[in-house]
């Protein structure tokens, strides 16, 4: 049915265009070439420098193609274990906080997808986060005073469940699920927990996959709360150490050297590879959460455009 | 499974049984809720009480509640610094000049991405837009860096080819805005775009044809039937950004602010973060920090109540 819908509309539109839509049409297309090219663009110089010549970077030649392909960049990556203790520091951060920033949200979106005493407390309690917080300083002390200070956990809790998502997990549940099947489920005598596990978490891994994007990019991406929180740097997680590498861009040879720990005699060829490097952990950094939208693309129109219908 | 039964044979009850009752039978919702209240209390609320050391001259050893009081002491001494006017100005002229262009750029964006007539194309369009929001500040700053660099950055090289002169961008305090603003537009115009995208979805598509038929052309139908749909998405981002006016993103800011352009780079946040964390002033900071929350507060309710007045669209 909907598809012949389509199908006539798209014979219209073809037999009724007016020369002011052609001209429109034209227009639009050009707009988009050029907004995919603004998008693509920066990223494609980023991957095409970190694999040509280190010289031709520096001379800013590496514009359409690579330069003497060239992996030194990455070979040299490899022997910089900060970056792979960053790396796995941020692995273990980002499954962890995911993991608990699904399930805080899920409990919470379901509780406010029902009609309880006291719902509208919890809902503005939560929604209140949104428009006023502590404040980067009294919150700073705060975590100082609850052991929270160069504590690793901080970066699993802090942050761990979003009001946005839980939102938008709640009006998935409600449009989504039919109220029906909870009705059939009481009849049944299954209690909320019973139902919460058996049908709605099973109807939910649309939702589930939006919100593990959601958390795992956040936490992926974040320099800033190790930056304040974590004196240790070996807690640190790939962004924040990545953030020190980037800085570097205009460091001693003997800082550089001295950063990726080798003992390269030739300065100048130390710098040279050094600011190949800093493309190579873009690339590094990016490639993890931007497959993981890749592969999370197809529920993620579908989760997306459900709950945030409502929103 | 018994209370639902006990509920069902039960008719004339008094309110405050017919509570206890809703509470006898739903009360595994709270246990349901009871991690996110913790969460929020732990992480929201007791910041919330933190705020007390605005007011106080917070001492390590006395802690938050031990500290003494000073009354608006440090808001005193914020107000009267001559650094005072300029933070306001640069907080308030940078997110400003964000929201100008953040906020129209997606609205324009989808309503152009709905009118391509290739469902293909519209898809690959949609995936491609959402990609730089899966970019970190910290490689966009790195990017930024790189590609606005004076002597072989890709933007310097374009300006030279173009017989321009090449330009500081990262060290000049008149470019900041401008470098600030574009890379917030590179990054987040096409993933803001995914809630209109969802309303213009939600047309249906006999209004479409309708239209059609009484000869309307695609931008009367982009008037009449897109625009009306997507206003009230459009005044709800419009409130929620309307507090980000003093806030802002600092965390940004930290990694773009050079030596050379403080100017105009030194934002309260910027203030609040070099003070407070690697000086030690907190209560001087967190007092500055609440005035900021307070602003950006009233900044929402404002909007939301201007917005519910005209067109009768609100938050809360």
């Amino acid at each position: 049915m909907a598809k012949e819908k389509t199908v006539r509309i798209h014979k219209e539109n073809k037999v009724q265009l007016t020369m002011g839509d052609k001209i429109f049409t034209v227009i639009n297309h050009i707009i988009w070439v050029l907004v995919l090219f603004i998008v693509l663009y920066p990223l494609y110089l980023i991957i095409i420098s970190s694999v040509s010549d280190p010289y031709a970077v520096l001379n800013g030649d590496v514009v359409i193609v690579p330069i003497d392909f060239s992996l030194i960049g990455y070979e040299r990556i490899l022997h910089y274990t900060t970056l792979w203790r960053g790396y796995l520091m941020s692995i273990i951060y980002t499954v962890a906080a995911t993991v608990l920033g699904i399930f805080l949200t899920m409990l919470a979106a379901y509780a406010l997808s029902n009609k309880f005493p006291g719902k509208g407390i919890f809902n503005f309690m939560i929604i209140f986060t949104m428009f006023f917080n502590g404040g980067l300083i009294p919150t700073f002390l705060v975590m100082k005073d609850i052991g929270l200070y160069n504590n690793p956990l901080i970066m699993i809790l802090m942050g761990a469940m979003s009001v946005w998502n839980t939102m938008i997990a709640r009006t998935y549940m409600q449009t989504s699920i039919p109220r029906e099947l909870y009705e059939a489920a009481e009849i049944d005598g299954s209690s909320h927990f019973q139902y919460f596990f058996k049908i709605v978490i099973p109807l939910s891994s649309t939702i589930m996959a939006v919100l593990s994007v959601y958390y795992a990019v956040g936490k992926w991406n974040d320099y800033f709360t190790a930056l304040v929180y974590l004196r240790n740097q070996a807690f640190w997680p790939m962004q924040t150490v990545l953030q020190k590498i980037l800085a570097a861009l205009t460091m001693s040879a003997g800082d550089v050297a001295e950063m990726f720990q080798d003992n390269y005699t030739d300065v100048a060829e130390t710098l040279r590879v050094s600011n190949v490097v800093k493309y190579c952990a873009i690339i590094v950094s990016t490639v993890p959460v931007t497959v993981l939208y890749l592969l999370m693309q197809q529920y993620f129109e579908k989760g997306v455009m459900i709950g945030s219908l409502k929103g | 499974m018994s209370n639902g039964t006990a509920v069902q044979s039960s008719t004339k009850k008094t309110k405050g049984q017919k509570l206890l009752q809703a509470i006898g039978r739903d009360w595994q919702l709270y246990i349901f809720i009871l991690p996110a209240v913790v969460f929020y209390i732990v992480f929201h609320y007791l910041p919330l009480y933190g705020i007390q050391i605005a007011f106080k001259d917070y001492k390590a050893v006395q802690g938050i509640t031990g500290s003494a009081w000073v009354g608006l002491k440090h808001f005193k001494t914020f107000f009267s610094s001559y650094l005072a006017k300029q933070l306001i100005v640069n907080t308030l002229a940078v997110n400003i000049f964000n929201l100008l262009w953040g906020f129209p750029l997606p609205v324009i964006l989808s309503l152009l991405l709905n009118r391509l007539p290739s469902e293909r194309f519209k898809k690959f369009n949609q995936t491609v837009i959402y990609i730089p929001h899966f970019v970190s500040t910290v490689v966009l700053a790195g990017m930024l860096y790189i590609f606005l660099d004076p002597n072989n950055g890709i933007v310097n090289k374009l300006i030279a080819f173009l017989g321009g002169t090449p330009q500081y961008f990262m060290a000049e305090s008149k470019w900041f805005r401008t470098v600030f603003v574009a890379s917030s537009i590179w990054q987040n115009t096409g993933w803001n775009t995914i809630i209109y995208i969802a309303a213009l979805t939600g047309i249906d598509q006999e209004m479409y044809e309708a239209a059609k038929i009484d000869g309307a052309t695609i931008l009367q139908q982009i008037w009449y039937i897109d625009m009306p749909s997507i206003i009230p998405m459009a005044m709800m981002m419009l409130i929620l950004n309307s507090g980000q006016v003093m806030a802002g993103n600092m965390q940004k800011t930290l990694l773009l602010q050079t030596s050379g352009n403080k100017g105009t780079s030194n934002t309260i946040g910027m203030y609040v973060y070099s003070m407070g964390l690697t000086q030690g002033q907190f209560s001087y900071t967190a007092a500055i920090g609440l005035f900021q929350n307070v602003v950006s507060f009233l900044m929402v309710i404002t909007v939301n109540t201007i917005s519910n007045k005209l067109s009768s669209i609100s938050m809360f």
